[in-house]
């Protein structure tokens, strides 16, 4: 009975995706709003399980910065992670590489357990 | 009527009543009211599918009852900008967070995946052009409209 307790368990816990990783972070707004798109296509995969793909082309504002790089906010399509729930997220990147996501809502950084080079393309300012 | 074919109709009306029914987008266009100035509007909807079609769980705005996620159907909430919650909940809790600015229109759709005693229904957020085009097919569940 017990062990069939403890199978049920395990079967419920691995049902679970676990919260998306978080700390809070400051974001700190750019006086002017510059704006890129995504060279090549991007696939992270987030420590929940879950894959997400950024297609090339897709074009993203700055959006300020945070200690940890970067704030790009996708403008042509919607981008999120997930793990227990869904969250609205922008990119971080620092140094050419995709180091984790700005949460706007929660006001949280939700890094990447391993960076990915990521390719941008300054639009020329019009 | 033998009793299988009458099992299989007993099911099929039972999905079939499951699912929303309603005016189309197209003919309720002209009756959706503009956006106000100083709000955004988020429109809500769930794919026709017949998988979980019985499950159909009220969906929270901001902690406010803003209507059901049914099968084929779409509403639609005007809201100030900043920063929603939109949650539903069968055996758990699916959240969905996302910002609104004024003017913007969002599109949220929530979908049905398999849990363990029951199904599950998510709200995930999806960009503009295929949201308005899933949208074409849904049928109109929400307040009613002035005509």
């Amino acid at each position: 009975m017990t062990r069939i307790a403890c199978a049920f368990a395990c079967f419920l816990l691995a049902a679970c995706a676990p919260e998306v990783v978080r700390r809070d972070s400051a974001l700190m707004l750019p006086s002017t709003v510059a704006y890129y798109t995504v060279a090549s296509p991007l696939s992270v995969r987030l420590d929940s399980g879950y894959s997400r793909t950024l297609a090339a082309g897709v074009r993203l504002a700055d959006a300020g910065m945070i200690p940890e790089g970067r704030v790009l906010k996708p403008v042509s399509t919607v981008f999120t992670v997930e793990g227990t729930h869904q969250h609205e997220a922008y990119l971080v990147e620092r140094s050419g590489r995709l180091v984790g996501f700005y949460l706007p809502v929660e006001r949280a950084f939700s890094p990447l357990s391993e960076s990915v080079p990521i390719q941008l393309q300054g639009e020329s300012q019009k | 009527m033998n009793r299988s074919q009458f099992v299989v109709a007993a099911v099929l009306a039972l999905v079939l009543a499951g699912c929303a029914s309603g005016p189309k987008l197209s003919e309720v266009s002209s009756s959706i009211p503009p956006l106000r100035v100083d709000e955004g509007r988020v429109f809500f909807y769930r794919s026709n599918s017949m998988l979980g079609a019985a499950i159909q769980p009220t969906v929270y705005m901001d902690g406010k009852e803003v209507g059901s996620s049914k099968p084929g159907g779409f509403f639609f909430v005007d809201a100030k900008p900043g920063n929603h919650e939109v949650a539903t909940s069968t055996e758990v809790e699916k959240k969905l967070t996302f910002t609104l600015e004024r003017g913007q229109t969002r599109y949220v759709r929530t979908t049905i995946s398999m849990g363990i005693l029951a199904g599950r229904v998510q709200p995930e957020l999806v960009d503009e052009a295929e949201g308005r085009k899933e949208l074409a097919e849904m049928s109109y569940i929400g307040k009613p409209l002035a005509r």
